[in-house]
């Protein structure tokens, strides 16, 4: 046993440039910590966090929107303008090049687009180009004939085939990363390792599941220079060696995704800042309303009436979450709090027992409600456990619980397992379109069984919408009719929530609501 | 029967006997919280107030001995109502892959020929499985149609632990078969079944409840390591000490000890338990580890000795 | 008794033979058990954001809904050919996975099996020849207790413990070394030796020493339960009761009758505790984020992919089943009763 330890004592003598505090002895690289997956570099091949974050870092896009800000700038492209709700001409800088120094040009451009939409792998993302894909056939989707024009060198023009306002964001998103033609195939992925882009940064290493490396591309042309050589990105598979890497130093920053316990506590280490940005992350229950109770108007109203959103954020997340009171998040260009002009920021029983009286329901209301108990993180549980109480408290409702795993619980709640059931939500691109479309059309993707003539005609009209305070009036009328039927209940809003050194400079500008990491912005002091 | 079973408890002495009285008194303990949960207990599993909420996480305290933890439940209450989740899962899985592996092996033993080699190949190929894998995938598989809860919890473990019962059950078949008083009984006519009823029987049920035991101590463990995974059961279901165990985990590195400390003192110690009666059990069943004082020189069969140490 | 003199030869045809169905009969339970569980890779991956049309065209796109014996076969035969396919979650080659992650659980199993023997046998040979003290007690209680408690409960208090001392205590490297050392054997130790990069080979073993020592830990319960068992078995031998009669001092008896004999089988069932290991190293890997197999399998039956699941649940039994095999011939060579 003696000799274990003296073992022990002089490889942590030697040992130094290895673990411990402080990793890096040249000060031009740190390490990221996060425990999001990478499905695919590729950008045909992903629709998740953990891939887009390293395609914003390796890719150009023709638009980016930078921290902070909600509005489209130029990136690839010089300017990239409306000409009227069906067509964006965009003109890229002149003389870019990929990091290899292929040269970037149109065709790159279109090449990238259509290989998206050729390839529609199920993990992918292309379902966000609906609005230049020919989906005839629905085996072989590809990009619609003439949907992108290449005049010359420097011009892409889009055809859009329905008037599509939300185009202009589609094309700031990862999905619409630029790719060499040179080196991508046009029918295939290509193999993670092997990405070449010609963003601010290139991929010198990637091991799949442990570390990604990237090193800054000289070869950048841009307003995103970045500020740091070399950056790590490691990949955790659960939070608590996460926190503990953060907690000792062994990592410069932690972004995604710690316990509230673990952020309350890490605010008490002196070495570390537990940054906070407004986030766009959101959880909302559903009504369905294909069921005896989802149906009934008043009692979706009076449950709204009920729910405790402060409690819930207090109890269920020690406070790191925002009540949120309308389906559009806070911060987006038409955003209305409806639900807290009909219904109050806190909670009236009273109003909810009178509307039950007037509509005749005899109380208490046997009330089903649906949680998933991992895929959304472990604290679902206990908003589901805080809603029932108060539904219970009130008396007027008599609320049970039930759960499914992920895989059933899509399922499951089609099938009216459930009355009333929780889902998240984080946007495909910032715009209120995003939070709108997706739900409340046609029963939205979770078949809920919603549908209203009036709310489909004001969502065909904020589409093709191009004047934003116009468009902006239609939102908010869309979420005062919302607000009214409650097809759904929001419940909060997550912050965009980062932990990193003290010595760590620009992560709090990047914590905005687009969840990009912004790597080109990060240096280390020292 | 009742005559041996208790032979083991007898034929104990010095630290054997110890052991084996630390174990039974370890795993009662439990067994009682288990049994009278709802009158031990000071409060329910899923309880979050009495006259108002109860504190979130706040340390042990006089009205929470043990204190309580993010979910608002009191620890003490969830150990105890814990303890009759396990032993209930623990109970379902071992007595299920009792009853179907046992026969399984007495069968396959007496009857031999290619069904033996067949049960005997299909059973090797599931034991050779790692037992956490195995219990992962039949957890996913489970868990759909029955739920979260404590039933889906225990046939995960049973599927697992039926080659162990069946490969000691045929051994000791085996080698009894060939025994003399087997081929008398037969010289006189007994049928098959009969054979072996009455007489092997009794001989096979000897190595069981050691095996039975040291089971129950690994299903324990793999129903904390399931939890701690996330494939285990739900909290408002029933409570489970690896689940609170997975959710506490992230509190003990901010100082919050109490929220890991007792759960997992509660695993530990009732895994310990029941190891340690299966140990003791072991000691006085296995002819060679056996102190008696008069000694008939005997060297049992190597097999059954052998696959009775291997399973520990 | 007299064992025929070809029977070695047999028994080892016949053992080695047994290999392939055996691994057959995994493969078609795994096979079986993922499909009937409800779910598939695409609705994990991104249920939450397609409607159901959308879904079905994704499934059919990956070849989800094919009939099941088409699945099967095709499955069954890309085993045979060795082409375990690629992931669907992340469209990586399995072989790839089981290159890059399998050395990492190799070095960690191998580590923690060294630390288990040497903190195993001699404790288990102590108290064995002093049965029935309080060593005996405090040393088997020790083995007890080191198995039962949950490794992912004693793996986080170790880095607790550690990590405020400057120790690594997580991933198996540092990220400069994993950029730095070059992979020859895609087993970061023994390249980290050969690199002759400064301070790599260091840095991979010290972070080698917590995940190691973690899971040595829970082994050497069951290791010295089972010395000490066979040690007591051997101690009832004939051959030490001879020596005994011929007047050797107990100490000598012991040291060079018994406990040879006693370590022999002993190493033999040993090695059938691969499969504990591997349920062992899964639950070490998620703590101390060590990038092998056993974090990898986890991650993809989150996912719910089927192919990298039964891809690497095959390598684990193809593992297994060979380990078994060698074992048993092993324990043959050395111990003629067993061949049958």
């Amino acid at each position: 046993m003696a000799s274990t330890g003296a073992l022990v004592l002089s490889l942590a003598a030697c040992g130094s440039s290895g673990g411990g505090t402080g990793n890096n002895a040249s000060g031009s690289s740190w390490i990221l910590g996060t425990t999001e997956t990478v499905t695919a570099m590729d950008p045909a091949g992903s629709y998740d966090f953990g891939s887009w974050n390293l395609q914003y870092n390796i890719f150009q896009q023709l638009m980016v929107v930078p921290a902070g800000e909600t509005q489209p700038a130029p990136d690839a492209a010089q300017s990239c303008d409306y000409d009227n709700p069906k067509q964006i001409t965009c003109k890229l800088r002149p003389g870019l090049e990929f990091s290899n120094g292929d040269k970037l040009t149109s065709s790159d451009v279109k090449f990238s687009f259509e290989r998206n939409i050729a390839i529609a792998d199920p993990n992918g993302s292309s379902v966000l180009l609906g609005s230049i894909t020919d989906s005839s056939n629905p085996d072989k989707p590809k990009l619609a004939d003439g949907a992108i024009e290449t005049p010359d060198d420097t011009t892409v023009i889009f055809h859009l085939n329905k008037p599509d306002t939300t185009f202009m964001k589609v094309l700031t998103s990862a999905t619409s990363s630029i790719v060499d033609e040179d080196v991508f195939p046009a029918d295939k992925e290509l193999p993670d390792a092997k990405v070449i882009g010609s963003g601010p940064y290139k991929l010198a290493q990637y091991k799949a599941g442990e570390q990604a490396v990237l090193e800054a591309n000289p070869k950048y042309q841009g307003d995103r220079k970045a500020k740091t050589d070399r950056v790590f990105v490691q990949y955790f598979s659960d939070p608590a060696p996460l926190k503990a890497a953060i907690d000792s130093g062994q990592i410069d920053i932690a972004w995604r995704t710690l316990s509230p316990t673990d952020l309350n506590d890490l605010e008490g280490n002196s070495d570390v800042n537990v940054l906070k940005g407004q986030g766009s992350e959101f959880r909302y229950w559903v009504w369905q309303l294909g069921t005896k109770v989802g149906k009934q108007k008043a009692i979706r109203q009076a449950a709204a009436y009920i729910i405790d959103r402060d409690a819930i954020a207090k109890n269920a997340y020690d406070g790191t979450v925002k009540p949120t009171y309308s389906i559009v998040p806070p911060g987006f260009a038409g955003q209305k709090d409806s639900f807290k002009e009909k219904y109050g920021a806190t909670p009236d029983v009273a109003k909810a027992k009178q509307l039950l009286k007037q509509a005749g329901i005899k109380t208490p209301i046997k009330i089903r409600l649906g949680y998933t108990p991992t895929h959304y993180g472990p604290n679902t549980v206990d908003e589901a456990n805080e809603l029932k109480s108060e539904l219970n408290g009130s008396g007027l409702f008599q609320a049970t619980t039930d759960d499914a795993e992920w895989e059933r619980y899509q399922t499951l709640y089609k099938q009216n397992a459930y009355d009333l059931f929780i889902l998240g939500w984080y946007p495909d691109f910032l715009d209120a379109d995003n939070y709108l479309t997706p739900f409340i059309r046609d029963g939205g993707f979770y078949g809920n069984n919603y549908s209203n003539p009036k709310v489909n005609a004001l969502l065909d009209k904020e589409l093709g919408e191009t004047d934003s305070a116009k468009r902006d009036k239609i939102i908010e009328q869309l979420q005062d009719i919302v607000a009214d039927d409650v097809p759904l209940i929001p419940s909060w809003n997550g912050q965009n929530v980062a932990v990193a050194g003290k010595d760590i400079q620009g992560v709090e500008q990047t914590l905005d609501p687009t969840y990009i990491f912004r790597f080109w912005m990060i240096s280390k002091k020292g | 029967m009742l005559r041996v079973l208790l032979s083991p408890f007898r034929n104990t002495s010095g630290l054997a006997r110890w052991i084996l009285v630390a174990g039974l008194v370890i795993t009662g303990i439990f067994v009682v919280c288990a049994i009278f949960a709802p009158w031990i207990a000071p409060y329910g599993f899923a309880q979050t107030g009495e006259h108002g909420r109860f504190p979130k996480m706040a340390p042990p305290s006089a009205t929470h001995w043990l204190g309580t933890n993010d979910q608002f439940f009191d620890i003490l209450s969830r150990i105890i109502w814990g303890a009759r989740t396990e032993i209930t899962v623990v109970l379902l899985s071992v007595i299920i892959a009792v009853v179907v592996g046992m026969p399984l092996g007495l069968f396959s033993g007496f009857i031999g020929g290619w069904v033996d080699r067949l049960l005997v190949f299909v059973m090797d190929a599931l034991y050779a499985f790692p037992s956490l894998l195995l219990a992962i995938v039949f957890a996913f598989l489970l868990r759909g149609p029955l739920g979260g809860g404590t039933v889906a919890a225990a046939l995960s473990l049973t599927a697992i632990y039926i080659p162990q019962y069946f490969r000691v059950v045929r051994s000791t078949t085996v080698s009894a078969r060939e025994a003399t008083y087997v081929e008398a009984a037969r010289a006189i006519g007994a049928k098959n079944r009969t054979v072996m009823g009455r007489y092997l029987f009794g001989n096979v049920i000897q190595s069981v409840p050691v095996i039975g035991t040291l089971n129950a101590a690994d299903a324990i463990s793999t129903l904390a390591a399931l939890g701690f995974i996330g494939l285990g059961i739900q909290p408002t279901d029933a409570s489970e000490w690896g689940y609170d165990l997975s959710r506490a985990l992230d509190d003990a590195q901010s100082g919050i000890w109490w929220t890991t400390l007792f759960p997992g003192l509660a695993i530990v110690l009732l895994v310990t338990g029941l190891t340690l009666v299966g140990e003791g059990l072991n000691e006085t069943v296995n002819p060679a580890l056996r102190k008696r004082r008069i000694r008939k020189v005997r060297l049992p069969s190597r097999a059954s000795s052998a696959l009775v140490e291997e399973r520990s | 008794m007299a064992a025929a003199k070809g029977s070695l030869p047999r028994y080892i045809v016949q053992r080695v033979l047994l290999i392939i169905p055996m691994i057959w009969v995994l493969l078609t339970l795994v096979f079986l058990l993922l499909r009937v569980a409800p779910g598939d890779p695409v609705s994990a991956a991104v249920g939450g954001k397609l409607d159901a049309q959308a879904m079905a065209a994704a499934r059919h796109q990956a070849g989800l809904d094919r009939p099941m014996i088409v699945q099967y076969l095709d499955y069954i035969k890309g085993v045979g050919t060795l082409h375990f396919g690629k992931t669907i979650s992340d469209n990586r080659p399995i072989l790839d996975v089981i290159r890059d992650n399998g050395g990492a659980t190799l070095t960690l199993t191998l580590g923690a099996f060294i630390f288990a023997l040497a903190i195993g046998i001699p404790l288990g040979l102590l108290a064995g020849r002093r049965r029935d003290t309080v060593t005996d007690a405090v040393i088997r209680i020790f083995g007890v207790v080191s198995y039962a408690a949950p490794i992912f409960w004693t793996g986080l208090l170790a880095v607790i413990l550690i990590a405020p001392l400057g120790w690594p205590t997580y991933d198996i490297a540092s990220p400069e070394t994993k950029f730095l050392v070059p992979a020859h054997t895609h087993i970061l130790l023994v390249d980290a030796l050969i690199s002759g990069q400064p301070g790599a080979f260091t840095d991979v073993l010290q972070h080698h020493l917590l995940p190691c020592v973690t899971l040595g830990l829970l082994l050497s319960g069951v290791f010295i339960r089972l010395v000490r068992v066979n040690l007591l078995q051997s101690l009832k031998g004939d051959y030490v009761e001879a020596a005994r009669a011929r007047g050797i001092p107990e100490r000598l008896v012991i040291r060079r009758h018994a406990f040879r004999n006693a370590l022999v089988p002993v190493i033999t069932v040993i090695g059938l505790q691969v499969a504990l290991t591997m349920s062992g190293a899964v639950l070490t890997e998620r703590t101390f984020n060590w990038p092998g197999l056993g974090n990898q399998l986890v991650k993809y039956i989150d996912a719910r992919d089927y192919t990298a699941v039964q891809g690497l649940v095959t390598f684990f039994a193809i593992v297994v089943v060979i380990v078994s095999v060698l074992v048993d011939i092993i324990n043959a060579i050395i111990d003629p009763r067993v061949r049958y």
